[in-house]
């Protein structure tokens, strides 16, 4: 875990070297279970930054979530580098990013956080209730202290944190720049049973399931724009000639929609599961992605996201790939 | 499912070795299904997993892709990948809940009219046996 | 009007009941909780903090042929919704049911909607009071509250054992009428308590925001720098104005199927670039700080300074479903400070 205070100052100190445009890290919300990303660009504004187990959100999103405008004539583009702070998961994105060139290695400044897992704003409404005021939370070796409504309450890891953390691989970032804080240990490891599970039902009960899910969609896209992965220019979805899939929201379109998000995150997915838990319509959307993660890795022996100098999946073979299926 | 149901297939062929080898089939006189609708690929590197998709949803009740045998691709490489991608977007249709047999893919050479009847036979009593594709087809319900 | 009660357990037969109508109703699928058509009155549910998605979506769905057309012919087939459909929707929390006198000036303004007024029309709207606000509730600040009774033509009210139904229109009389049995008569007392339950709701409401000022203020914040502040953490997705019960703009498109074709307009929303795109390719809305400035400000300027309401109910849904907690009454305060 990291002292807030080191967090401040290594802020600062980055900031003011003007080596960075901005940084990328979290605020305290106004309100509830999560905390807030935020975008600095001035070393004063780094006494904002905070680092506790609300700090949900992946940073990395907002990397590519920077928007360029064309610069006018006469002036030069603002060439600095950015500075992200980052939990283990979301490092892996970075690394991802930078395995397709979504941008070099050279323009990002990473400062690495060790975490003890973040909490699940859905299990603790149930537990604590609302919470009109920020929570404050610390996840510890053997629980989670949070702050609720001016009250201190230790619960159990298992009944708080998001399901990644509890399934977590990497606590640690895999890439940082400046590495904040003591390594925590790995509590956990992923045995992809929930996959294995569902893969055993009948084409008809997995097609009742994802009927019933896909129907609730409301195609607000934000599965989508929260994904760190999720970077192109011009989305297939939105693009009209071909039309790839209707904007009319139907249980056709809204499969496809999900077939086509899910699809292009094969072999890239880096499981922070933000798509899952931006959904306001509560889509198991994650259960497509840990599908394919799966499958990656048993037919390909792939992970994304670990290996900075790797090839991307679909963009690389092994003539050895199995070919069970083809006849 | 009745006996009398006619699937629709689409076939995504490669232009150098499987659509010449149905085009041998049609040329030795070998009387294949006309189930599947054979669109020409130049490769089946070419196939975008998505077109499978988008032909089940457009009213296909199966989809074909052919293309050369490992190490013949006309461009080296190309069936290479199209093997990965079909492999996992077949994974991902099967974890949906689309029937494995409606998605299938084939090597087929171009010396290879025969194989090419047996696959078409093939996917078609499979698709058969799956009956029609009314998952997730574009349907005019709400129209 | 009329004072009723219904036993909690004769809800089902009050809905079946109402056979004479298409009755709509929230029905919980998990944790969300979305207003649908009843069939099985026991899937209906009354007992929810507010439903995911607003009932806006009866009256304007997230998607609707406006006509069917053949590509051979130069006919076309509207698709109005007939005067037969007569229809009940019970279960609309006070807040949503505001939403609807507000949008209601919008679709009735200078090109009638008859998509939408015919389904207004036809439509009786039985509320539902709050007892128990949500935490980021501020309907008070706009004029709302938890049992206001605008436009709704009747609204229960949780006491207990049973609801206290309360009709307010001469429309509810129709649907009173053919609810027969389930439905007893109820007095003073009934009516008391729930007073009561409503003045006790109302103190339960947390967040609140004066709105004094706002309207004039916030076009003079055009171009400040604060707008990035809040657009910077933005993801630019539709979540906040899709599930907001006052937002209402569409896109239309035309879907063809070989040679039949429909027109059909689908919620749209002002957070997404395409919304604002050209067909040159230039977009007078570049970037987010754009779209998040014209949300807040459509809401609580140019709405009012055209039909003079505010566009927003305090429902809270925009900021109980942010991905990036963006807080509306934040936002506001803030703009007020700078």
């Amino acid at each position: 875990m990291v002292d807030e205070n080191v967090l401040r100052d290594k802020a600062k100190e980055i900031l003011s070297s003007g080596e960075v445009r901005r940084l990328i890290g979290w605020k305290r919300g106004t309100y509830g279970y999560e905390a807030a990303p935020c975008v600095i660009t001035d070393a004063s504004q780094a006494d904002d930054l905070i680092f506790d187990a609300t700090c949900v959100q992946n940073p990395a999103s907002f990397i590519t979530l920077e928007e360029k405008l064309p610069v006018p004539r006469g002036q030069q583009p603002d060439t600095r580098k950015i500075a992200v702070m980052v939990k283990g998961c979301d490092s892996r994105a970075v690394v991802q990013h930078l395995v397709e060139k979504a941008y070099i290695r050279d323009d990002v400044v990473i400062l690495g956080i060790p975490c003890r897992g973040v909490i699940d704003r859905r299990k603790a409404e149930k537990i604590f209730g609302e919470a009109p005021q920020p929570v404050l939370a610390v996840a510890e070796k053997d629980g989670v202290v949070i702050r609720v409504n001016g009250e201190e309450k230790k619960v159990s890891r298992e009944e708080i944190l998001a399901d990644k953390c509890l399934r977590c691989r990497y606590p640690n970032p895999v890439i940082s720049d400046y590495p904040l804080g003591d390594e925590v240990e790995k509590w956990a490891d992923d045995d992809f049973s929930d996959v294995s599970e569902f893969e055993k039902e009948s084409p008809e009960e997995k097609w009742a399931f994802w009927e019933e899910e896909f129907s609730k969609c409301i195609r607000c896209y934000a599965c989508r724009n929260v994904c760190p992965m999720c970077y192109c220019v011009e989305c297939i979805v939105t693009k009209l000639k071909p039309q790839w899939t209707r904007r009319s929201t139907d249980l056709s379109e809204n499969t496809v929609y999900h077939i086509q998000r899910a699809w292009h995150l094969a072999g890239r997915c880096i499981e922070c599961m933000e798509c899952q838990r931006v959904c306001p319509m509560d889509i198991p959307i994650m259960t497509l992605n840990r599908k394919l993660t799966k499958d990656v890795k048993e037919l390909f022996d792939y992970e994304p996201g670990v290996d900075a100098e790797a090839q991307p999946l679909l963009a690389s073979y092994n003539p050895q790939d199995p070919e069970e299926y083809i006849m | 499912m009745s006996n009398d149901f006619e699937p629709n297939i689409i076939g995504f062929l490669c232009n150098w070795c499987s659509y010449a080898g149905a085009d041998l089939a049609g040329t030795s006189r070998t009387h294949y299904l006309p189930n599947v609708k054979i669109i020409r690929v130049m490769c089946s590197g070419r196939v975008n997993p998505l077109f499978i998709v988008n032909a089940l949803q457009q009213g296909a009740d199966g989809v074909l892709i052919s293309g050369c045998h490992p190490g013949d691709c006309h461009y080296l490489e190309g069936n290479y990948f199209a093997r990965r991608r079909f492999v996992l977007m077949h994974k991902l249709l099967e974890h949906v809940g689309v029937d494995p047999r409606r998605v299938q893919m084939s090597w087929v050479s171009a010396s290879e009219g025969a194989k090419f009847k047996d696959v078409v036979e093939k996917i078609v009593s499979d698709v058969k046996e799956a009956g029609p594709m009314d998952q997730f087809r574009r349907r005019q319900l709400n129209w | 009007m009329g004072d009723y009660k219904i036993l909690k357990e004769k809800v089902p037969d009050f809905i079946k009941a109402l056979d004479k109508f298409e009755v709509f109703a929230p029905v919980k699928k998990g944790d969300t909780v979305r207003f649908e058509k009843i069939d099985d009155p026991s899937r209906a549910t009354l007992d929810f903090s507010n439903t995911n998605v607003p009932p806006k979506e009866l009256m304007f769905p997230e998607t609707e042929t406006l006509f069917r057309y053949r590509v051979v012919s130069t006919e076309i087939e509207p698709k109005v919704p007939s005067d037969e459909e007569k229809r009940v929707v019970l279960g609309i929390r006070p807040c949503d049911a505001m939403a609807f006198s507000i949008v209601d000036r919008l679709f009735g303004w200078d090109f009638p909607d008859p998509y939408y007024q015919k389904r207004r029309e036809n439509s009786i709207l039985v509320g539902l009071a709050c007892a128990e606000p949500c935490s980021n509730c501020f309907c008070t600040s706009l004029g709302g509250g938890p049992a206001n009774e605008e436009p709704l033509d009747a609204i229960l009210y949780d006491l207990g054992e049973f609801y206290y139904l309360k009709t307010i229109t001469d429309k509810s009389e129709a649907f009173v009428s053919s609810a027969g049995d389930a439905l007893e008569s109820a007095g003073d007392s009934e009516r008391a308590q729930a007073t009561e339950l409503a003045g006790s709701a109302e103190k339960k409401i947390k967040r609140t925001i004066k709105t004094e000022g706002i309207p004039e203020k916030l076009p003079s914040l055009y171009d400040h720098e604060f707008w990035t502040q809040y657009s910077n953490r933005c993801l630019g997705c539709g979540i906040c104005t899709f599930l907001c019960p006052t937002c209402h703009c569409f896109d239309i498109q035309d879907e063809i199927e070989a040679f039949d074709g429909r027109r059909a307009r689908m919620w749209d929303t002002c957070m997404f670039a395409e919304y604002t795109l050209h067909a040159s390719g230039h977009n007078p809305r570049p970037t987010r700080k754009e779209r998040t400035r014209n949300r807040i400000s459509h809401k609580y300027s140019y709405f009012p300074t055209k039909f003079g309401v505010i566009a927003c109910v305090g429902c809270g849904r925009c900021i109980n479903f942010c991905p990036v907690n963006i807080d509306i009454i934040d936002v506001l305060q803030k703009s007020k400070e700078v």
